[in-house]
């Protein structure tokens, strides 16, 4: 009984977690793509005048996917169509069954591990899911009866096969050094110094993994399932309303996956570096004023540059936009005070269970701010690049990505051996 | 518990093998076919077999069932007519297989006492990675190691007959 509340505590955070960083990240993205390339980007719905710099967008988006007509094409597969949208969504959620967010949190004496489940086949389990993903692609796209989604589904397919076997061999040498298929396992190894973690340690290995997880997540510029310059947008074509939606969801649940896989394999997971937890537990009577300085500091700056703007913008646009930076400037001070404040607890006095909780909370931490940021790398590397050509993808995959991977395993292998 | 799971599974898995003989588009049957192997892994990972069950959805489902769905929507084309509507007969299963499932897995939790074949069939730690890395790279190497050779050959061979004859390197 205890597993299975505990179990369903862990998933709804994980849910809370993705699902909320879903509109953050498409918020992210047309943000970025404007601030890449030099535009404002959305800056029009608004709640009270409260634009959130964009922000509320999503919901505008959400309310106007909700009414939406939802439109099958008469000659479709009933079936396949409707079951395709629900497919991609739901297996692009289960694989985070196995990603480790923390160590373990410990609450009244007993240690609860913060994976739902700690499979001794992590890995595999975490590839075979991903290998699943591209039916919903293939089954929308063929479903659909038309030629541009059904040449979306196909491009899907092959693409699939090419890069998940350099997907799987690249982790190979990962699993050699840690000998082991449990990512809790692969996570614990790489605690300590920065130089542990995988990418240090497996730098062509990670190189080759990061590639082939922008491959299976169809992002740019492996989208030529997508590809809207040449099959108007592949597979989804003829997806409206909220069956739309869910791939769209799906996209970026993907793509907050790929970025917790990286992360865990090669980048530590919720480790950080040089402060491990017996180091935070040892010394939390310092570390976490420190650390409360910082941040109310921090805060404090912010609302300052607000406030300062809500001085000097007084009158720029003569209606409710212009509360906007002082309604931010009221936000961030509140924060900054609350770090402040926090200091009438006597947080140089923290007691023995409450250092726990504070490093698994930093640890955490640490996990949910590198995943954000390799969430930002796709955005980023999305409107970087152009995409490639079909000629180029498959020459990658099999000549230049499948070698690499192999002469990886052979390498780390003899080096083990020598070691 | 498990003898639950096992029914479901098990009926699941026998449905859909019937569904893939029966069904009448070939992407149907495809897909069918990688919802029986999924169910199959299941079984597999009630065996205290997670590695099989693993590697059964890894390779079946994810790669060997993909290759085949390209090959058929290559050769097919998207949606052929006979395959739109509707037959008769699905609504009917629709309103069957469910019930008949949820009696089976009834009946198994009623006669869970009397179940002790699959209960008691529990092996000793057997299917996981390390297990199976075992039996392969000590015990069988030699078997396994030529077994290799015979599928390299196959893939030579596949390669040679799929390329055209004025491209062959002997030529």
């Amino acid at each position: 009984m205890e597993l299975v509340v505990s179990s369903l505590l862990k998933i709804a955070f994980l849910l809370t977690v993705i699902l909320g960083l879903v509109p953050v990240l498409i918020w992210a993205e047309r943000k970025g793509s404007a601030f890449i390339q030099d535009r404002t980007g959305p800056n029009r719905a608004s709640v009270l005048g409260i634009r959130l710099g964009g922000l509320v967008h999503p919901i505008a988006d959400v309310m106007k996917l909700l009414f939406k007509e939802d439109f099958r094409p008469e000659n479709a597969h009933r079936f396949l169509y409707a079951l395709a949208p629900f497919l991609v969504f739901f297996i692009a959620l289960l694989t985070y069954a196995v990603i480790p967010f923390g160590d373990f949190i410990r609450i009244g004496g007993v240690e609860y591990q913060l994976v739902v489940a700690d499979l001794n086949v992590g890995i595999l389990y975490v590839l075979a899911i991903a290998s699943l993903g591209t039916y919903g692609v293939v089954m929308g796209g063929w479903a659909s009866n038309n030629k541009y989604a059904f040449l979306g589904a196909v491009r899907s397919t092959s693409q699939m096969i090419s890069y998940e076997i350099s997907m799987g061999l690249s982790i190979i040498g990962l699993m050699l050094i840690f000998s082991s298929l449990r990512l809790t396992d692969i996570v614990a190894g790489q605690g300590g110094a920065i130089w542990n973690w995988g990418f240090a340690m497996q730098p062509l290995g990670a190189i080759l993994f990061i590639v082939a997880v922008f491959a299976e997540t169809n992002r740019n510029p492996f989208d030529l399932p997508e590809g809207e310059s040449e099959l108007v947008s592949g597979y989804h074509l003829e997806y409206s309303s909220m069956k739309f939606a869910l791939f769209f969801m799906a996209e970026y649940t993907n793509m907050v996956i790929g970025a917790a896989l990286i992360t865990t394999l090669f980048f530590g997971g919720w480790n950080i570096p040089w402060l491990t937890r017996s180091v935070i537990e040892g010394h939390a009577g310092t570390i976490l004023p420190v650390h409360l300085v910082i941040q109310a500091v921090v805060m404090g700056l912010i609302s300052l540059l607000f406030f300062r703007r809500a001085a000097r913008e007084r009158d720029k646009f003569g209606d409710a936009r212009d509360r906007e930076p002082g309604f931010m400037g009221v936000v961030t001070a509140l924060m900054a005070l609350g770090a402040a404040g926090s200091f009438a607890l006597k947080p140089w006095a923290i007691g023995v269970d409450a250092a726990s909780i504070y490093a698994t909370l930093l640890q955490v931490g640490a996990f949910v701010g590198k995943v954000v940021f390799f969430c930002w790398v796709f955005i980023w590397v999305r409107w970087t690049l152009p995409r490639f050509r079909y000629d180029q993808l498959m020459g990658l995959g099999w000549k230049v990505m499948l070698p690499l991977a192999l002469a990886n395993v052979v390498l780390t292998a003899i080096w083990l051996a020598i070691v | 518990m498990e003898s639950i799971l096992f029914y479901l599974f098990a009926v699941l898995m026998l449905g859909s093998a019937v569904m893939t003989v029966t069904s009448r588009s070939a992407v149907a049957a495809a897909v069918w076919l990688v919802f029986c192997f999924v169910n199959a892994a299941g079984v597999f990972a009630l065996l205290s077999a997670p590695f099989l069950a693993i590697l059964q959805i890894l390779i079946y489902a994810g790669a060997i069932m993909v290759l085949f769905l390209f090959v058929i929507m290559m050769l097919q084309g998207p949606v052929l007519p006979d395959e739109r509507e509707r037959r008769p007969w699905s609504r009917i299963a629709v309103l069957v297989l469910p019930p008949a499932s949820a009696a089976v897995i009834l009946i198994a939790w009623l006669a869970r006492g009397g179940v002790t074949a699959f209960s008691g069939a529990q092996p000793a730690v057997r299917g996981t990675a390390e297990a199976v890395a075992e039996l392969l790279l000590n015990r069988y190497l030699l078997a396994f190691e030529l077994i290799s050779v015979v599928l390299l050959v196959a893939i030579v061979g596949a390669m040679a007959l799929g390329r055209r004859k004025e491209e062959l390197p002997w030529k």
